[in-house]
């Protein structure tokens, strides 16, 4: 008898990869395609849609720029999201989309806790404007959370405590993915480059090239 | 000496405590962005709230008029502080009681006055730009040294002065004066240890001010739901003050029951504990508007808090071979804005580093001086306190008498039982001899050692005690459950892997695997494993050892009895249990053990069942308590258990005025390790802190003004991957502290404002401020 029998397991009562991977493709597939609400945010009436928003607009808040549709790749998901022009992607990602991996840190570009990728580059979403982010191609952490192909990253992550308070941790996450898609066998000098924009005030430097290096390790090899 | 003190303190032989690389519980919701600290919550229907912020760094506001802001559309709700409903909650925090809004700002960026709420954050700031605000503005101390001079503007008249709460000799402190106020503790006979000394030093160091390591900004959202399975009344739920729920019910007067707060993450607070405004306002303005409502403060309102600044002027006497015989040490203190802790300034002085060396003769002056700099809570996690002072006169002895400043540490530190104790403390002499092998240890007086490509070398050393806390109790609970053990916890999650320590001494001493127990996080629970550093691990872990053996007898026993007599299986066509191998044996539980998921015969452990089957029925159970005194709370210092070393190594190009870090070493005493990936990670991290204060972060203010310059991730440079050097670690095992196992933990004990500098001053033979910055650095060598 094997002791998997012997014992019930109690791991599965808490969160478990499965669990944050399914989580995550729960939240990729449940990505609105078009806007949930078309809500004022000036007055908090709902509109019909984004025409009659333009009209609410141009009857009750004459001087106010009317919130703009924009189009999203996001996770592979095809957006309309509606947002005011002013809105950076971070904001955009969490009070529209509802994926707060994307993490407000410095919110001045400072410390790469936003990081996301946008058309195959690790970009700061906190000082992008999501407007000029028309047609992009967009992954988040919780993107590459879904995807089993990262599994053997996001294992190494959390074998190391590649994390303490672990609000900074998406956003390395992120940037060692961006990483390994360009380079994926990395040397540690590489993966040290690779995240010089991303602060961490925990300071959990050394374990990210750690979790790094032997994710990609076990990734060469084919296993977990 | 050691002390295993508790149930199976004296273990010996480990299967789970002490492994590396397990996960965390909520690791995965950590790296995959699904965990949700205070500012991720966004609610359908929600509200925004702001307050008003002074750009001043001293004012009053006198009066406000909101009519226009109150027009604005899109604006839902204002209030000020004049407020009924603003006037009735009350503070909490350290010193006398406060309105929880007032009219004076004391730090510029301070909330005061109003509070706006609007559909949107955007409608929230031109509503405050609407205001229309009386401002009268009032004179400001952001520079200590001239906020204690007698024509000083005084900034805090009929304040009470600093409570010296935990000040001895408080009651003889001279009364406050103008902007001062005083803390002497007086040990000895100062004058005979001047006199007794054959050399006497004189020095001054700085203890900069640095801001806290807050990687979240703060926030909340809260709102309020029917509930109708509890008493009358909406239930208030919020998220974002995590672990202080019972303090936001207790601002409300609300039963703790009817207050919801599932949210685990808090994010790194090194001790960094004070509530925000934006964490306890919202549930008031929620029920205001009958809407969620969330408020957060930017990055720019998170540097609110300081590590308190200090200038230290020292006189030490010495003898010809290094012992000290008298200390004379003036500090003037940043006593910050009014709510600030006293730790780090009148507290420090009962916590004696001091009180680790056989000198006696010790007075401590200290001028605590109030400012419009910030709120200092609690400055421990530098510990800046009196070892750098400590560290320092080590060092400048050791420079005078041309010694290694490690023999001058040994000279001068006591026992372990108490200050005229002759004997070596046996965790102290580990840590130097791994230390010493660690580092390829050997000193060289200050400037005379260059390196192959020209710049200067130096060195440093410092000893701390691991101070574990143990302040507080903890209320423990074990469920075993359908063959699984449960250890329900509130949380919270802050990144010192504090359960998972408990759970794995819970399975350790259950004779399961870590992944076995299963942590159910439960805000509603009562024991929470937090105490305080890697300590709080240590401290609740050896309460949860307790309660774990209480488990395991109570499972022996249920064994016994339901191998005697077999319970009905309780689903209606479940087969019966096979006859248990320990049936008509009479046993006792001491016969049994718990062995890899089974229970075992002690006597021959192949004849055993699985626990899963020997066990059907629930069983509970709780232990409530604390481990026993740590050492160092007992004597300040003037008992010893665990210790650690650390190290440093640094180049300096005298051209550029550059400081490589070329390593950190630390060798460690926690005691016993609990959980080897996360102890590793906190000493980088301290030593990245150390870093951080003494050659990057700087708080500036505008003198003139008051306004903090350096408010943003930018100007107030933390380290970054490429800027961190390598830290060699060593840990050692003595087993003679007193939490789980003999375990202390390491708390912040290794953080430290001058161990670089301390190098510095070896490599370059000249003292530079921290943060030593290259135009520093040239300035002390008189090239700028
Ligand atoms: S939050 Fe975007 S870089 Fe810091
Ligand atoms: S883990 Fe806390 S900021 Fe990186």
């Amino acid at each position: 008898m094997s002791r998997g029998d012997q014992v019930k397991q109690g791991g599965n009562m808490t969160l478990t990869h499965e669990a944050a991977q399914a989580i995550s493709a729960d939240k990729v597939a449940s990505l609105p395609a078009t806007p949930a609400q078309y809500r004022c945010p000036i007055c908090g009436k709902i509109c019909v849609n984004h025409e009659d928003l333009k009209f609410h607009y141009a009857n009750e808040h004459p001087d106010a720029i009317v919130p703009i549709i924009v189009k999203l790749n996001v996770n592979g998901k095809d957006c309309e999201v509606l947002i005011e022009p002013h809105w950076t992607l971070q904001r955009t990602l969490q009070f529209q989309l509802g994926l707060t991996g994307a993490k407000q840190m410095c919110d001045s570009g400072a410390c790469g806790s936003c990081t996301v990728i946008m058309d195959g580059r690790a970009v700061l979403s906190c000082t992008i404007l999501a407007a000029e982010c028309e047609g992009k191609v967009i992954e988040t952490v919780e993107g590459i959370a879904a995807n089993p192909k990262w599994k053997t990253l996001i294992d190494s992550y959390c074998r190391w405590d590649a994390m303490q308070c672990g609000y900074c941790t998406p956003g390395f996450l992120v940037t060692a993915k961006a990483l390994l898609d360009k380079n994926p066998n990395p040397t540690e000098e590489e993966c040290r480059e690779a995240l010089a924009g991303n602060i961490c005030i925990c300071g959990t430097y050394p374990r990210h090239s750690q979790a790094i290096l032997e994710a990609t390790m076990k990734m060469a090899e084919g296993g977990e | 000496m050691a002390d295993l003190a508790g149930v199976n303190g004296q273990r010996e032989h480990f299967r789970v405590v002490g492994k590396p690389n397990l996960p965390g519980r909520l690791s995965y919701a950590l790296a995959t962005g699904i965990a949700k600290f205070g500012i991720d919550y966004v609610l359908p229907n929600m509200l925004h709230a702001k307050f008003l912020r002074s750009p001043y760094a001293h004012a009053k506001v006198v009066s406000v008029d909101t009519t226009k802001a109150r027009a604005l559309p899109g604006v839902v709700d204002i209030l000020t502080w004049e407020d009924e409903d603003i006037v009735k909650l009350s503070t909490g925090g350290f010193g006398p009681p406060k309105p929880w809004l007032d009219n004076v700002a004391h730090e510029e960026g301070a909330e005061v006055a109003v509070i706006v709420v609007a559909e949107s954050e955007e409608i929230c700031e031109e509503a405050l730009r609407l205001l229309d605000v009386e401002w009268e503005v009032l004179p400001h101390i952001v520079d200590i040294l001239e906020g204690r001079k007698p024509d000083a503007p005084v900034i805090r008249e009929g304040i009470p002065e600093v409570p010296s709460m935990f000040a001895m000799g408080g009651k003889d402190n001279p009364p406050k004066q103008g902007n001062v106020s005083y803390s002497y503790v007086i040990d000895g006979d100062i004058e005979a240890g001047f006199k007794e000394a054959d050399h006497v030093i004189e020095y001054d160091l700085t203890i900069p001010a640095f801001a806290s390591h807050m990687p979240n900004p703060p926030g909340s959202v809260a709102w309020w739901e029917d509930d109708p399975y509890h008493a009358p009344g909406k239930t208030l739920h919020i998220e974002g003050a995590v672990q202080r729920r019972e303090q936001i019910a207790a601002l409300y007067g609300m039963p703790p029951e009817k207050t919801v707060q599932k949210g685990l993450f808090q994010g790194g607070k090194y001790c960094d504990w004070g509530m925000r405004r934006s964490q306890e306002i919202t549930p008031l303005l929620a029920k205001r508007t009958g809407r969620p409502v969330r408020c957060v403060n930017t990055r720019a309102q998170t540097y609110d808090f300081l590590m308190k600044q200090r200038y230290m002027y020292l006189k030490v006497g010495f003898k010809d071979n290094g012992l000290i015989t008298a200390i004379d040490d003036f500090s003037i203190a940043d006593g910050g804005v009014p709510g600030s802790s006293t730790f780090g300034t009148s507290g420090d002085q009962s916590y004696g580093p001091y009180y680790t060396m056989r000198c006696k003769n010790i007075r401590q002056r200290m001028e605590i001086v109030d400012s419009n700099r910030g709120m200092m809570y609690v400055s421990g996690q530098h510990c800046p306190f009196n070892w750098d002072a400590g560290t320092m006169a080590i060092y400048l002895i050791a420079e005078k008498l041309g010694k290694d400043p490690i023999e001058i540490a040994k000279i001068n530190l006591h026992g372990p039982t108490s200050q005229d104790d002759p004997n070596p403390v046996p965790s102290f002499e580990a840590c130097l001899e791994e230390g010493k092998k660690l580092m390829n240890w050997n000193w060289h007086p200050a400037g005379t050692k260059k390196l192959p490509d020209g710049r200067m070398h130096g060195a440093s050393f410092r000893y701390q005690i691991c101070p574990r806390h143990a302040f507080s109790g903890y209320d423990c609970k074990l469920e075993y459950r359908n063959g699984v053990v449960h250890l329900p916890t509130q949380g919270p999650v802050t990144g010192m892997f504090a359960v998972e320590a408990n759970a794995m001494v819970v399975a350790e001493e259950l004779g399961l695997e870590y992944e076995d127990i299963s942590i159910d996080f439960d805000y509603r629970e009562k024991f929470t494993p937090v105490g305080g550093g890697s300590d709080g691990t240590t401290a609740s872990a050896w309460a949860m050892k307790e309660c774990a053996n209480i488990l395991k007898q109570r499972l022996l026993e249920a064994a016994i009895e339901e191998a005697e007599n077999p319970p009905r299986p309780s689903a209606m066509f479940a087969m019966p249990k096979p006859p248990s191998p320990f049936k008509g044996m009479n046993l006792k539980p001491e016969d049994l053990d718990l062995m890899d998921g089974k229970v075992v015969l002690k006597a021959d452990p192949s004849i055993g069942v699985p626990l899963a089957d020997a066990v059907s029925k629930n069983i509970f159970a709780t232990y409530s308590g604390r481990p026993p005194d740590a050492l160092w709370s007992l004597g300040m210092g003037r008992m010893l258990d665990t210790m650690n070393t650390a190290y440093c190594e640094v180049a300096v190009d005298t051209e550029t005025g550059e400081v490589e870090i070329l390593r950190f070493g630390v060798v460690a005493d926690p005691g016993k390790i609990m959980r080897l990936t996360s102890l590793e990670s906190q000493i980088d991290q301290v030593m990245y802190f150390s870093q951080g204060c003494q050659l990057l972060e700087d708080f500036v203010y505008d003198k003139k003004t008051g306004v903090k310059l350096h408010n943003n991730m930018i100007d107030y440079k933390k380290p970054g991957i490429l800027d961190v050097p390598r830290v060699d670690r060593k840990f050692l095992e003595t087993r003679a502290g007193n939490a789980a196992y003999g375990a202390n933990g390491i708390s912040h004990s290794l953080a430290n404002t001058h161990l670089v500098i301390i190098a510095i001053h070896n490599a370059i033979g000249v003292w530079v401020d921290p943060p030593a910055t290259p135009d520093k650095v040239l300035k002390a060598l008189g090239k700028a």
